[in-house]
This record gives structure tokens, sequence and C-alpha cells, in this order.
């Protein structure tokens, strides 16, 4: 039996109401709103009840929340449907390459100028700082909830008093917070998330919230199932951002997982998981060949990076794989900036994750093979 | 004076021979040593058409055995499907010649032998050789496996529905770093050279339509121990082989060994496909000679002296550093791990 320690790449194992949602879906439904029988009535209801569900989570308006299909799709459609020709954008040197290289690419073709706010010791990102990069044509500020990397915990709030303060909208990559962390959306222009990791979910899904009064520009056209003799895409949101079948399928797994993290609750879980992330710590503070990055003790998710000194990153997630059956990553996740500045790019960090159904044992059983290795 | 002439008059062959072999095609998968050999002999002879497929490029520790190669192509570094070309074209301006510089995988295999009438083995390792069996014998096409490390070759001709295949002989790949590679043990040219004899005078009788004349057997030499073995294959074909018998083409549907570039990370992975435990200690003793080892019980680290450096876990995935290539890893872990 595999001890499953990558959770931020994604949850593994789902609620099993997933599964049975998804088979269920197999059997009576089609594609949502394109026909009028039931098996496209019923499509229609698992992707309502996925929207629903999901506004539900975040306490918004059902037409806040544009379905996609994963995080990075709900970044790009963000980025690319909000950005014009001399707007500026302050982001962070934490991001993930879904936001990073969409904000290059447009940078390096001229159409807009590019901040990029570095992070403290901690591995925290301040309001502060992003305030000093603001300038008159600043449009965008796009910063993670949580850093896949460190785990820490970004100060969201702050960040959103400053952008309505400057009247500049906000953009919150909610990949790895939700699910865990309670995400106010006050001040919040945008956030993306996806549905396969705190969510739960399948892979294939995930969602882009919307404030009412930001207009996005749609970067995919195609049919909506309805409306179909207009020449351009509707403009009624959400629909005006989703061309094309949804994941009907993936849909109805979402659905079935925000009911198990709803009634086992976000901050049940939360407790959970920051329980083992506290032990893991406390264990890897005796093992003096093992390093820690970020923020040990507050504002973080089950999220840590580390190094065993000795072996890049890829040998211990391979031994550990290989000899102790412990699933983990090694590497660079995809987080270039946070290597660079932490100096870590060589050997890349070993990335541990727990998840709601992850054990004390599990833990034990990590530090237990980290002593070996760090002995060997 | 036909520059045939000489071997027309070799009653074996023949006017209509000639002709035959002149309207032939043959695809040459690896041409390193025994690749070399065979492509050259088999231009000499004029066939009408060569198409040789190779990944790697030409280094200086080819020269002593890989005939179609020279110095300046070392230096260059020039594919070894480029180099052959330029030679054999040389050697025989009327041959049409088809250089591609590729890996040969379970997906493109099939494609890569379209409209060719004999594949010649040039391979260094197990694992693509039972690719070409299972594309030959799905798609009828006779083959020759032929294989050389240290003073030791070994060939058998695999001819469809006739003779056995490689998987009634070999059903099952061998555990990487179980077998000595050219790299660990060394290779000398006159294996290559008897290796290669054996082969394309199978590759002439199949290409004249002499079958009666192949030697039915897997032939095993040791030119340094003088043990020159014929087994006789004759019966050797399996009811139950997976692939001749029972059409199963494991190697075209199955993904090979994974490879996949470690994002960022100038670092590729080879995960065999079938779990295998290999021998750390066994193989650090192979290695040593070659570069520096560095071994504990979870790994083995390999230095290679012109920068690669290879860990090597117990179950035979490897971290090869120092390229995001995986072609090049793929080749460097045939050489070092085997397979």
């Amino acid at each position: 039996m595999v001890i499953y320690l990558d959770n931020a790449a994604t949850s593994y194992p789902k609620p099993t109401a997933v599964a049975s949602a998804i088979q269920n879906a197999l059997e009576v439904a089609t594609s949502p709103g394109r026909s009028l029988h039931k098996l496209a009535r019923n499509a229609t209801l698992i992707v309502q009840e996925a929207r629903q569900k999901i506004a539900a989570l975040l306490g918004c308006t059902e037409e806040s929340i544009v379905l996609t299909y994963g995080c990075t799709d709900a970044l790009n459609m963000a980025i690319k449907g909000i950005l014009r020709e001399g707007d500026h954008v302050v982001t962070t040197a934490l991001e993930h390459n879904s936001v990073l290289r969409p904000l290059r690419r447009l940078s390096k073709q001229g159409i807009i100028k590019l901040s990029i706010v570095d992070f403290d010791e901690q591995g925290y990102v301040s309001a502060s700082k992003i305030a000093n990069h603001l300038t008159p044509q600043t449009k965008l500020i796009a910063v993670t909830a949580a850093s896949n990397v460190l785990g820490t915990v970004q100060p969201v709030a702050e960040i959103a008093e400053l952008a309505q303060k400057s009247k500049v909208l906000l953009l919150v990559d909610a990949a790895q917070a939700l699910g865990t962390v309670k995400l106010s959306l006050e001040g919040i222009d945008l956030l993306a998330c996806g549905g396969h990791k705190g969510l739960l979910g399948p892979t294939g899904t995930g969602f882009l919230y919307v404030a009412t009064k930001t207009k996005l520009n749609c970067w995919r056209e195609g049919g909506t199932g309805s409306d179909s003799l207009s020449a351009l895409q509707p403009e009624e949101m959400p629909y005006h951002l989703e061309a094309g079948t949804p994941n009907v399928l993936g849909l109805a797994g979402l659905a079935a997982a925000i009911d198990y993290l709803l009634e086992r609750t976000v901050s049940d879980i939360a407790k959970h998981e920051l329980r083992l992330t506290e032990l893991l710590l406390e264990g890897l503070a005796k093992l003096p060949k093992v390093k820690v990055y970020g923020n040990r003790f507050d504002r973080r998710i089950a999220t840590v990076s580390l190094s065993v000194h000795g072996y890049s990153s890829e040998e211990v997630a391979a031994i550990l794989d290989e000899s102790f059956q412990i699933a983990v990553r090694g590497g660079l996740h995809c987080a270039p900036l946070v290597h660079q500045q932490l100096g870590t790019t060589e050997q890349g960090l070993v990335r541990v994750s727990f998840g709601p159904f992850n054990k004390v044992d599990d833990v034990e059983a990590l530090l237990a093979a980290l002593l070996e290795i760090s002995q060997c | 004076m036909n520059r045939y002439s000489r071997q027309i008059l070799f009653e074996g062959i023949g006017q209509e021979g000639q002709k035959y072999l002149s309207k032939s095609h043959v695809t040459i998968v690896g041409c390193g040593a025994i690749g070399s050999a065979s492509a050259e002999a088999l231009a000499r002879a004029g066939v009408g058409s060569l198409r040789i497929i190779d990944r790697d490029v030409v280094e200086p520790s080819n020269l002593h055995r890989q005939s179609l190669y020279d110095e300046t192509d070392a230096k260059n570094h020039l594919p070894k499907a480029e180099a052959a070309k330029r030679r054999l074209q040389m050697l025989n301006s009327e041959l049409q010649i088809e250089a591609i510089v590729r890996d040969v995988s379970s997906t493109n295999t099939e494609h890569l032998l379209e409209g060719t009438d004999l594949v010649l083995d040039g391979t260094d390792n197990f694992e693509t050789r039972f690719i070409i069996n299972d594309a030959c014998i799905k798609r009828s096409i006779p083959w020759i496996y032929a294989a050389a490390v240290s003073s030791y070759g070994l060939t058998m001709t695999v001819i469809p529905e006739k003779t056995p295949c490689l998987r009634c002989i070999f059903e099952q790949l061998p555990p990487p770093a179980s077998a000595p590679t050219c790299e660990t043990a060394g290779v000398i040219l006159p294996i290559i050279s008897s290796i290669s004899a054996i082969q394309v005078t199978e590759a002439i009788k199949i290409l004249i339509r002499r079958y009666e004349l192949l030697h039915k057997s897997l032939v095993q030499l040791d030119i340094w121990k003088n043990r020159y073995v014929k087994i006789d294959v004759t019966n050797a074909r399996s009811k139950d082989c997976i692939c001749c018998s029972r059409k199963i083409f494991d190697y075209l549907s199955q993904p090979q060994s994974l490879v996949a570039t470690l994002c960022g990370r100038n670092t590729v992975q080879v995960v065999p496909n079938a779990g295998f435990k290999i021998d750390l200690k066994q193989l650090a003793e192979k290695l040593r000679p070659h570069g520096e080892v560095q071994i504990n019980r979870f790994l083995l680290r390999f230095k290679l002296p012109e920068g690669y450096e290879l860990t090597i876990f117990p179950d035979a995935r490897s971290l090869i550093h120092g390229t995001a290539d995986t072609t090049t890893a793929r080749s460097i872990y045939a050489k070092f791990v085997g397979a």
C-alpha cells in the first residue's frame, strides 16, 4: 500500500462518493443544454449542481462561477481576458508557471509591463512591497493564496484591501488554498482554482470566480448550447466564458467531493492536515541532515518542502518511492522563481503534502525513511 | 566492365541474383559497429536502397570498430545516420540512401519499416529488438538479429511464419544490468566482422530468394575463446509464442520504458516498464573502470568523464543528469545499464 504524500499535485484518494457520482453520470447524463431530452436535462442538472456547490463553498452567486477545465485554464482565461496593451501587472516570485508563463509572454510581446515582487525569508509576500510597485498603469495584481512549494499562506486580505484602495484588479490563484484555507472574497475580482486538489474532485475540473463588476473578454469561443443565432459569443455570464461542452463527468465528481468537504467541514480537514504537518516539522527538526524551507509555524497549509544533504530532490523522491513506497514529489514544482530566490534550482526540493485521508502513521513512516536515507 | 562482375560470376548469385539485389530495399536499425559493417557490405554488393536509422552521434570511442566513421565525424559529433549516408554514397553513388536520425520506439517502428524488404539488427539493446521483432512479424518482413559484445556474438535469421521468431527463443527481456555491454565489457572488431559477415550473407540469400540456403540456427561465436556454436532452430518455433503464434504484439502497444525530462532540471528519468531488481554492487564493479562510482544501499551514482552523471536505483530506474534530451538519455541508459 502506497503512502501518498503528494496531495499538492492532486489529492488522493478521493472521497468514495466521487467515483459513484462519475459512474452515475456516465449512465444517466449526456451533454447539457444542447438538447432537451432527459439525458441532456440530467447533464444540465449535474453542471448546475456543481456550480451551485462551488458558489456555496465560496459564498458567492452562481453567475460569478465560470466552470473551467482546471486552474491553469481559469488563470489563462483571467489573464488573457483582462489585460490590454499598455497595462502594468504586479505579481510575485511565489507564483506557479500557470501565472508566470502567460504574464511573461504578454510582457515579452511588449503588450504589458510586469513587476515581480520577491518574498521574505519566511516565504511571504507583503502588501506593502506590492504597493511599492504600483504605478498609474497598474491594472492587475496576481498573487497566489498559498505557495505550492513552501506552503505559506499569503496575506490575501491585506493585498485585497490595497487593490481596492488603489483601484487595481486582484487575481488570486487559489489552487493550493481552497479546501483548507478560508478565503473571503472581499476585494477579490478574480479567483482561480482547480477541482482536483483541496476540493477533492477529479482532474479536468476547475473554475474561475469573476466578481460581478469585472468584465472579461473571452479567449475561448464556440458553442454555448443556447443563443445559437448570435454571431458572437453571448455576453451573458458565466456562459460568455464557457464555450464548449463542459466536463460533465468531472463536474458530477466534483459536486460529490464538495458535499464531502462541506460535511466534514473545511476547518476539520485543515485541523487534521496541520496536525500532521506539525508532527512532521517536529520530527524533521531532529534530523540534522534535513533542511526545511519556509515558515515552520503558522500561516501555512499542509505542504512542506525539504532537502536531504548529499542527495538531489529527485533522488530522495525515487528512493522514497522505491524502497519505502512513499509518494512525494522532487524537483522544481513549476515555480522557478521560488527556487531562484531560495538558491535551490540545482538540487530542487522534496515536497511533502498531506490530504484529508493521511494518518499519523504516514508521518512516522516518512520520518523513519528520511532518517535512514540521511544516514546513508 | 560491370562493377559487380566478380559477384555475378559467383554461381550462387549470378545475373538474376544481382538484379534482385539491385531492386531490394533494406533497413538497418542502429548503425554502430555491426550496422556499419553490414551497411558497407550491402552497399558494395549493390542493393538498391538502404534506410539507416540511428539515434546516436559519432564519438571517438566508436572509431576502433565502427568502420563507416572517421575522426572528423567524431570531432563534429555528426549523427551516425548522416555520417553513414555520406560515406556509403562515396562507396556507391547508385545507391539510394535514406538517413533517419531517430530513436525507434513502440509507436514509430511500424511506420519506419514501411516499404522495406528486410531489416537488419544493428541495435544495442533487447527492448528495441523486441519492438523490431513485433513489427516485422506483424508486417511479415524478414529480419536478422545480430549482437556482439566483448569477443562474443550472436545472430539468428527470422522469416515470419517460417522460422522461430526472437520471442520463441527469448521470451522475456533480460533484466537491466544483467548483460554486459560494449561500454562495460569492451568489444573487439573481429567479432563485429564475423557476426556481420554471417548477417550479410543471410541477407543476400533472402534478397535473392534462396531461403533454402539459410543457416536456420542461432549462431554463437566467441572468437577469443575459439567457440563456434550453431544451435539448430528448425523446430524451435513455439506454438505458444506470444508474438509469432498468438500474434500479440505487446511491444508495439505497451509503452516502452518511461522516459521523461524532469521539469527544468537538465535531467532525464528512465523508468523501465517491467519490474526489475538489480544488484547495485555487481553493477558498481562493472562500472568502476569507466568512471567515478558512489554506492549506498539506496542508489548508485556513476559519473562519466564526458560530464553525464547517472543515479541508478535498485529497480533499474535511473536519473541521467547532464542532458534534457530523452534520446541521449535512452542511449546512455542502454550503454551503461542495458536493457
